[in-house]
């Protein structure tokens, strides 16, 4: 008899209480899923900036493109797009041009007062069109 | 004696793979967070869904953030221009050449945009990238 008991008092003490670990670990598990949020997959548009007083670039190249970013309309070597409804027939005119040659140099002028989404939504389609020498110039 | 034992086992739930399964979540979730990624939430990104992947695998990039208002910030610590100009060329004159990339509001006006520019080429630094979303996630 006496032998019997030590048997089963080292059964229960070989076993572990699972249940409050259990809990903590659902409650970091919780914690985790609601403070996850996934990032948004960020774009990198590369230009670059021309030199203050860089004037060679203006009339380096015959193939030029230029484009100026004004506040509330784009225009394409002189010919004025709406925004943002004209984006559509900018865009269709711009990979015309750009089908051209792919390593023409775009000029894009903007003013001050011009928002930075009409500057980006240019360099969009400026990159799906694989376009590379993009100066930005401020007017 | 030998019945009672029976009905005990019969209840008893094995837990192992259900507690495996839970530590290999929480380490998931542990490794994935982000807790020092301080960015300025109140900028609004312009979409670019056909611009290159930003990689983010430079560790000199300097990521310049302006808001709707113009205002300045690196880390989401507000700057203003003579300060963010004395980070620059300190750090180009220590390190040298490095990525800057301007993550600006959508809506910010081109001429807080064209400023941070203007600090970036006065210490020589011509090259400069623009962030956008490619793809939104939330």
């Amino acid at each position: 008899m006496a032998r019997k008991r030590t048997v089963r008092n080292r059964g229960e003490a070989a076993k572990l209480e699972m249940t409050p670990m259990i809990d903590v670990v659902f409650q970091l598990l919780i914690f985790f899923i609601v403070t996850l949020q996934e990032q948004d997959i960020l774009a990198q548009l590369n230009i670059s900036r021309p030199a203050p007083d860089d004037q060679a670039t203006e009339d380096r190249s015959i193939d030029l493109l230029t484009i100026e970013v004004g506040a509330d309309q784009w225009v394409l070597n002189g010919r004025p797009f709406a925004r943002p409804g004209g984006l559509p027939q900018l865009d269709r005119q711009l990979s015309r041009l750009a089908s051209f040659s792919q390593d023409a140099s775009v000029i894009i002028k903007c003013t001050a007062d011009s928002p930075h989404g009409a500057l980006i939504q240019i360099l969009n389609i400026l990159s799906r069109e694989g376009m590379q020498n993009i100066s930005v110039f401020s007017l | 004696m030998k019945r009672h034992r029976r009905i005990n086992e019969g209840c008893d739930l094995d837990m192992t793979p259900m507690i495996d399964v839970v530590f290999q979540m929480i380490i998931f979730f542990i490794v994935t967070i982000k807790m020092d990624e301080n960015i300025n939430e109140e900028i609004r990104l312009e979409d670019a869904p056909e611009g290159p992947l930003a990689t983010g695998e430079d560790p000199r990039t300097m990521v310049i953030e302006v808001d709707r208002r113009g205002w300045l910030s690196i880390n989401n610590v507000q700057l203003n221009r003579s300060q963010l100009e004395g980070i620059i060329s300190r750090r180009y004159n220590r390190f040298g050449n490095f990525p800057v990339v301007i993550r600006a509001d959508r809506r910010a006006e081109h001429r807080h945009v064209r400023a941070v520019m203007d600090l970036c080429t006065n210490v020589g630094i011509w090259q400069i990238d623009f962030a956008a979303i490619k793809e939104h996630r939330n």
